[in-house]
């Protein structure tokens, strides 16, 4: 397990190395720069390394294909640690030096939401993977979302518990972050909007370790099934606990929980009665594109893709498409871009809306009984 | 006379930032803006740490309260930036007030361990009172500070701003400093009981010390909140309390020319690391470990002794020697 | 009633392993005066240990752990070399900013070397659990609890019956008068870094399989462990075991009784209400003057 991940680091660096070279070689006119604004280190660096990852491998495959019109493109990585300020100074550093024609911006609300007003000033495209709604509410029209906003997220996690497990009484349990607060809120309106009543809502703080007294409270409560928002780790553990006391009733995790990161940490029996509603499923037995790229992806790098970076390689995708088409102007690029309608990604269709959400499609999912390995129950397509 | 120094100072800034301003690329330019808001701060606590003795590891709750205040000022209750902060900054020196009262009891690492638990708690009230403060996704649209129709939302308008704020706070700490106040907060510090023995009423001065403090962190917190035009709980952690700490005593403690370096190398340096990639952190943390232990009274302490090895120019000597208190 | 002591066990686990990193922490500032803001770096640093001979090379139990806790020692000695003799003339302020200082280092010297990927550390006990009374305990939280009972007697022994100890309890009252004592001051200084480094490799090691390893594990410990060091008494041993248990209950029970969103304010109110109260904690100071 740790062999596969320190090759997978010498791998990285190996690939970081070659690809520097490659590039240095095919100068030959200036490459288009686009600029990613990730978190490599820090608490957040666990998700921001896939998107690195991945941007790397979409600039690559881009280059191989010939390029924008046989221009290079060139990814430029700046780190937004876990802090708001931080993103705004990296994303500042990049337009200012690097001048990039377009970008990509963290998956963190917060760090989208205070970068939002130095993109107004810069006028550059730029997509980005926070989900609060709030982001899109604001209605900056320079960004594009890459993702399913939370409350899709949300919504396709109530449509779960409703339809697939015919919850009656509910519990949501939610990580104190943009992400969960915003997420618990709008499941608990779904529900009442479906008339089902809710057991009861319970929080915890993101450097939480024991969820026992609100799994408990839940179920004294009298929830017949848990929705749970949160992060890879604490979704983990949350799993895990609720096993170790005993739970039986069915849990609805989101996407977090069973990204490889945090399913690495699990045992096969942590998973039974576990269902996901993640951004995207991914598994060879797709076949086509997704096989192909979760496994270049994982010979690549050493670690399995997550729906996340697999976002961030569609957006780049779709970003290289829209230049090709459109130029790297940047009034042009964006028309293109908000007029994008049923473009198929890997992961997800994009079809933009005048609020920059681009992904209203999840997947249900649940892993095979006695193993990790995921399989679909059912998409979810929401309007 | 007894103007010259504050003077000094505040023409020093003006006319250095106002310089930085013209030759620096907007990138750098907006790190000098940080470090100028955090600079302000800093003088704060100068005021509590540096003059008065008190260890504070909360004053980032301050710069939050002052933030925070302007932002729900001005989004929620529409009001403009101009009368926003005044009323936010009043609001954050009554809390420290209050807070100060009961707390400043308290000394050494106590107090220290007591105001990292008031900004703990401060984060936690911040990310869950949803109804005031938004909670995790914060306060975005603030609006920005016009003059008219000048408006001071560019970095080059912004440092504008910064510059003749932190003038202005550097000025008036410098002048304090000369007060009989001032003399008074250094005399509890270097020794409680015999100050009191002169008739000092200690509580009161650590008090005042305390509020004097959490009004320039206040201040520094409007402008944060002017620059980033958006507050969230994550801006005033306890992690920013120890780096305002951290910048008056690498930049020497108890001097404001030592505040203002301290708060400007601190928000460049993890710039200048920036090309170890991944590890910069590794390194920004040893390097401010080797100035702690090689610079024990920090950068003015470096350039009192590299100053007086040099040149004995004793008119730089007497114009740092009220700066200098240790 | 199954309920509540479920939530007791849980929370005396939770609270074990912050009361570690408090004796670690006291025994530390009782020797050396330092208040050090690595403390919770360290433990991270021990459950890294385990992941390094564990995980990564596969030792069996009893080596894996005796070579993680050896790592920890020499990280110990290396600390007390490297930033405590330097930072040891500073003010309190100094060694806050030093301390803080390393353990930015640390942080990112760990996720240098082990990447930002969580770690999932094996236990000996793994996933056996008894029941007791309607309650399902996991046996590696009651091995949690008596390990840590084990190593509270021990270091009793150790500061009451052992020469060592004794000397460092001198050395914590007074070095000058322990220096003319003869004793060896420095080697007793070095050795209280060591101990420290130790517990926090033991409350690393255990509470990696509960909670899984991350690098960015350590400062949420260190807040819990200053609280525990504030309501137990400021350089009490005793002191720092009954805030320990006394956060991880309150931390538990809180979530359960008052409110899961601010649960975390009941123990920094408490935290902030002892220091106006009573400074002193539960079992009081005896060697540092205080407000």
């Amino acid at each position: 397990m740790k062999i596969t991940r320190k090759a997978g680091l010498g791998v990285t660096i190996g690939a970081a190395m070659l690809s520097f070279v490659s590039v240095a070689q095919a100068q030959q006119g200036s490459p288009i720069l686009i600029g990613a604004t990730v978190p490599m280190t820090g608490p957040l660096s666990l998700t921001g390394k896939q998107y690195q990852n991945s941007l790397s491998m979409a600039e690559e495959d881009i280059n191989k294909a010939g390029g924008i019109n046989g221009r290079h493109i060139k990814i430029v990585f700046e780190d937004t640690q876990a802090s708001n300020g931080t993103a705004v100074n990296a994303f500042v550093k990049l337009a200012q030096e690097t001048k990039p024609a377009f970008f990509f911006l963290s998956s963190y609300s917060t760090q989208n939401l205070a970068t939002a007003p130095e993109l107004s000033k810069v006028q550059v495209p730029a997509m980005y993977a926070g989900g609060a709604d709030v982001v899109a509410d604001k209605g900056n029209e320079w960004m594009f979302r890459i993702r399913p906003a939370d409350s899709v997220s949300a919504e396709g996690m109530v449509k779960a518990a409703v339809d697939v497990i015919k919850a009656k009484k509910p519990g949501i349990l939610y990580i104190q972050n943009d992400f969960g607060q915003g997420g618990a809120q709008t499941a608990a309106k779904r529900f009442e909007a479906a008339g089902i009543a809710v057991a009861g809502m319970e929080a915890y703080g993101q450097n939480d370790k024991d969820f026992s007294a609100q799994l408990l409270s839940l179920r004294n409560k009298g929830a017949d099934a848990i929705l749970i928002f949160n992060y890879p780790q604490d979704g983990a553990l949350v799993l895990r606990q609720a096993k170790q006391l005993g739970f039986k009733m069915p849990l609805v995790t989101s996407s977090a929980a069973l990204v490889p990161a945090a399913t690495q940490l699990l045992s096969p029996s942590d998973l039974e009665g576990v269902w996901g509603v993640v951004d995207a499923f991914m598994d060879v037995s797709v076949g086509g594109r997704m096989k192909d790229y979760v496994e270049r992806f994982k010979s690549k790098f050493g670690v399995d893709p997550d729906p996340y970076g697999l976002a961030y390689y569609d957006g780049a995708m779709l970003m290289a498409d829209g230049m090709r088409k459109a130029g790297t102007d940047p009034k042009a690029l964006r028309e293109w871009l908000s007029s994008v309608k049923g473009w198929q990604g890997i992961g997800h269709v994009y079809s933009y809306d005048n609020k920059g959400n681009g992904v209203r499609d999840l997947a249900v999912v649940k892993a095979k009984p006695g193993t990790k390995t995921l399989e679909l129950v059912q998409p979810v397509s929401l309007n | 006379m007894a103007m010259r120094i504050p003077l000094q100072i505040a023409t020093a800034i003006i006319v250095l930032g106002g310089i930085s301003g013209m030759v620096l690329p907007e990138y750098h330019l907006r790190l000098l803006n940080l470090s100028l808001i955090s600079a302000v701060a800093v003088i704060g606590l100068n005021f509590a740490f540096g003059y008065a003795g008190l260890i504070s590891l909360g004053h980032a709750a301050f710069v939050g309260m002052g933030g925070y205040g302007l932002a729900i000022l001005t989004t929620t209750c529409g009001w403009s930036p101009w009368l926003a902060a005044p009323v936010a900054i009043a609001a954050t020196a009554i809390s420290a007030g209050l807070i100060g009262y009961p707390l400043l009891r308290l000394r050494g690492h106590y107090l220290a361990l007591a105001t990292l638990g008031l900004n703990v708690s401060f984060y936690i009230v911040t990310s869950n009172w949803i109804a005031m403060t938004g909670g995790t996704n914060g306060i975005a649209r603030i609006p920005g500070l016009a003059l008219g129709s000048f408006s001071f939302s560019g970095e080059h308008q912004f440092l504008w701003l910064a510059l003749m704020v932190l003038a202005l706070i550097a000025a008036a700490a410098a002048a304090l400093h000369k007060s009989r106040l001032g003399r008074e907060m250094i005399a509890v510090r270097d020794d409680e009981i015999a100050s009191e023995m002169t008739g000092i009423d200690t509580t009161r001065i650590k008090i005042e010390a305390f509020v004097l403090s959490a009004i320039c962190a206040a201040v520094a917190g409007c402008l944060f909140a002017l620059h980033m035009r958006f507050v969230a709980p994550e801006d005033f952690t306890y992690a920013h309390s120890i780096t305002y700490l951290a910048m008056l005593i690498v930049g020497g403690e108890g001097t404001i020319v030592g505040a203002v370096l301290g708060a400007v190398l601190l928000t460049f340096l993890p710039e200048w690391l920036r090309f170890l990639g991944t590890a910069y952190l590794f390194f920004f943390g040893l390097l401010v470990l080797g100035i702690l232990v090689f610079l024990p009274t920090g950068l003015v302490g470096l350039g009192q002794r590299l100053s007086r090895r040099s040149a004995k120019t004793p008119l730089l000597a007497s114009a740092r020697a009220p700066e200098a208190t240790s | 009633m199954a309920d509540f002591v479920q939530l007791i066990i849980n929370g005396l686990a939770i609270g074990s392993v912050y009361a570690l990193a408090a004796i670690g922490f006291v025994i530390v500032y009782s020797a050396t005066g330092v208040v050090n803001f690595a403390a919770g770096q360290f433990v991270m640093f021990g459950t890294f240990a385990g992941v390094a001979t564990l995980v990564n090379a596969q030792l069996p139990w009893p080596f894996a752990y005796g070579a993680a806790l050896l790592i920890m020692a020499l990280f110990g000695a290396l600390f007390f070399v490297s930033v405590y003799l330097p930072l040891r003339r500073g003010s309190i302020v100094t060694i806050i900013i030093g301390t803080v200082a390393v353990s930015i280092t640390m942080q990112n010297a760990a996720l240098l070397s082990f990447g930002s990927w969580p770690f999932r550390l094996p236990s000996p006990v793994e996933d056996s659990a008894v029941s007791l009374g309607g309650a399902i305990i996991s046996l590696h939280a009651l091995a949690v609890v008596a390990v840590t009972a084990v190593m509270v007697a021990g270091l009793w022994l150790l500061f009451n019956r052992t020469s060592v100890g004794v000397g460092m309890r001198a050395v914590a009252q007074d070095v000058q008068a322990a220096r003319l004592m003869g004793l060896k001051v420095n080697r007793l200084l070095a050795f209280s870094w060591i101990l420290a480094a130790v517990l926090a490799g033991v409350a690393g090691l255990m509470l990696g399989p509960m909670w899984f390893a991350d690098v960015n594990m350590g400062d949420p410990i260190a807040l819990k462990a200053f609280a525990a060091t504030i309501i137990g008494g400021f350089g009490s041993l005793p002191g720092a075991i009954v805030g320990g248990l006394f956060v991880g209950l309150s931390e538990v029970l809180g979530a359960s009784y008052v409110s899961s969103a601010y649960k975390d304010l009941i123990s920094f109110g408490i935290m902030i209400a002892f220091l106006l109260v009573r400074p002193q904690g539960v079992f009081g100071e005896k060697i540092q003057d205080r407000g």
